[in-house]
């Protein structure tokens, strides 16, 4: 699997590619030294997996994620962070604690999906993918099936999912583009709803529809929208 | 006399369990008078039976005499017993209550003292594990660096202070170490005046200062910056000044940092008003902390 690793320091990226040169489902496309470097070896590479050192100069680990469109399998290394690890408290793959034990390595990496193929760079956003949200202190990989739907909310979007709606600093027309439109259906100008989360449907005033979805969410089709909406539910 | 010991070991037990220390002074001094009062006549009444039972024939004046007597007496030694007492009580208790203070004042200390950040340490070992292949000799120095910090730090506890060489020694060392793993993004630069050897400071101060510009300084910065400690003597004090890449944000001053808001409060419990301690930007790119220190 193509794997990227990104910390600033030379030698703790060295000790790392080192452990992994065991591991030959590991493939090492690239090593960064900050959230700039990262994010065009990733747009480069489309790594798979990547191994991240979350306090770096400029940028964290944790903005890095926030701009990707959709994150690659996450392996977190850190020295030792009351901060960091409060954040790990989220659904991280996992995290390694520096120095890296190799059995602790190995175990990290039984976890991750080798079978998941993460695709080109114009790939569009399934609902295999994930994305990273950070909202405050909070932040979570959301898969994206989970998604119940986008709202958008001047230039940021709620993301809907459990019982939390975090937002993300995007409009809703970028997003809309690189989402895969066999899953997701734009509802409307303020609205993308996930479709595997579809349950009723109902006609609604001026020849909109209103869906609700699962856990009760009601969502208004716009009259445009309607006609491709039920075409897409009939097939 | 034997029976007037006995009275007062019977007053001093009240006195104890009814915490008469705590009762104000308006409440006390009456009480202590009647006490003092019923303690006499106690006595005298003991005697009169005494002298009765030696002699059952004795007329009424000749009895009251020795008794009136016996019970002016009395007051006198049980007041003058009171006051001894209660002076000593009050003495106690002062006394405690510096210890008190004492003690808390200690561990409070102990507590503001600097102790080494984990996250350094952990970073250190990684850096040199990975260094051991590279270069073995660095790698070596290396861990007599972290091992020589390490014992510092360990040893920190039992010293209020250190002579200031031996805390330059611990910077160097840890210079040393952030350097193997920042690199060339860390440059050093030391110039110490002469002098400055015969100072005593806090153990483990100045090492935070310079931690400290390294983890909002040259750890925030892609390409680095350096860290320069001078120390020149004003006016019969010790001035250190670490100078460090980076800049405060506005606001930040003080509260920001724990290390730092530890170091001033720690100055002014081990100095009082004679040491002093800034930060602030120097210029727009150079953070300045300064601490003057007395003999």
């Amino acid at each position: 699997m193509k794997t990227l690793i990104i910390d600033d320091e030379r030698l703790a990226r060295k000790e790392l590619s080192g452990l992994l040169e065991n591991h030959k489902e590991i493939e090492i496309v690239g090593e960064a030294a900050n959230a700039e470097e990262a994010m065009e070896q990733i747009m480069e590479h489309q790594p798979g997996l990547i191994f991240l050192d979350v306090q770096m100069p400029g940028k964290t680990g944790f903005e890095l994620l926030e701009e990707l469109d959709r994150v690659p399998q996450v392996i977190f290394t850190t020295a030792y962070d009351e901060f960091a690890l409060k954040a790990f408290d989220v659904n991280a793959l996992d995290y390694l604690l520096k120095p890296i034990q190799a059995d602790r390595l190995a175990e990290s990496l039984r976890k991750v999906d080798f079978t998941e193929d993460f695709g080109s760079a114009d790939h569009k956003l399934g609902k295999e993918d994930q994305v990273f949200v950070k909202d405050g202190d909070k932040c979570w990989f959301v898969k994206l099936d989970k998604v119940r739907y986008f709202e958008s909310d001047g230039n940021y979007i709620k993301v809907f999912f459990d019982n939390v709606r975090p937002m993300i600093h995007k409009s809703l027309n970028a997003l809309d583009e690189r989402l895969d439109e066999r899953t997701f259906f734009r509802a409307s100008r303020k609205h993308i709803i996930n479709l595997g989360w579809v349950e009723k449907i109902d006609t609604w005033f001026n020849g909109g529809l209103l869906v609700e979805l699962k856990g009760g969410d009601k969502i208004e089709v716009s009259r445009r929208q309607a006609a491709r909406f039920k075409e897409r539910m009939s097939l | 006399m034997a029976f007037n010991i006995l009275l007062t070991h019977g007053f001093r037990y009240f006195i104890i369990k009814f915490k008469w220390l705590n009762f104000r002074m308006v409440k006390l001094i009456p009480l202590v008078f009647v006490s003092v009062f019923t303690l006499s006549l106690l006595s005298s009444i003991f005697l009169a039976l005494i002298i009765l039972v030696r002699n059952a024939s004795l007329s009424f004046e000749t009895l009251m005499q020795p008794i009136v007597i016996q019970t002016t007496e009395s007051v006198f030694l049980f007041l003058f017993w009171s006051l001894a007492y209660f002076i000593y009580l009050y003495f106690e208790r002062y006394n405690t209550s510096l210890k008190y203070e004492a003690t808390i004042r200690e561990t409070e200390l102990k507590n503001l003292k600097s102790q080494l950040n984990p996250h350094f340490i952990f970073n250190a070992l990684n850096s040199i594990r990975a260094l051991v292949e590279e270069n073995p000799k660095k790698s070596k120095e290396a861990i007599t660096q972290l091992s020589h910090i390490l014992r510092n730090s360990l040893n920190s506890d039992r010293k209020k202070l250190v002579p200031f060489a031996e805390e330059l020694r611990t910077v160097k060392d840890y210079l040393g170490l952030e350097s193997i793993r920042y690199e060339e993004r860390l440059s050093t630069k030391f110039d110490i005046a002469e002098g400055s050897e015969r100072f005593q400071v806090p153990p483990l101060m100045l090492q935070t200062l310079v931690e400290n510009g390294i983890k909002h300084g040259i750890a925030n910065l892609k390409k680095g910056g350096i860290v320069a400690i001078s120390t020149f003597l004003k006016e019969g004090q010790l001035v250190v000044q670490v100078r460090n890449t980076g800049q405060l944000a506005s606001g930040e001053k003080l509260e920001k940092g724990f290390g730092l808001a530890n170091t001033q409060k720690r100055l002014e419990m081990i100095y009082g008003s004679e040491a002093k301690f800034k930060i602030k930007n120097e210029d727009l790119k150079t953070v300045l902390t300064e601490i003057n220190l007395p003999k």
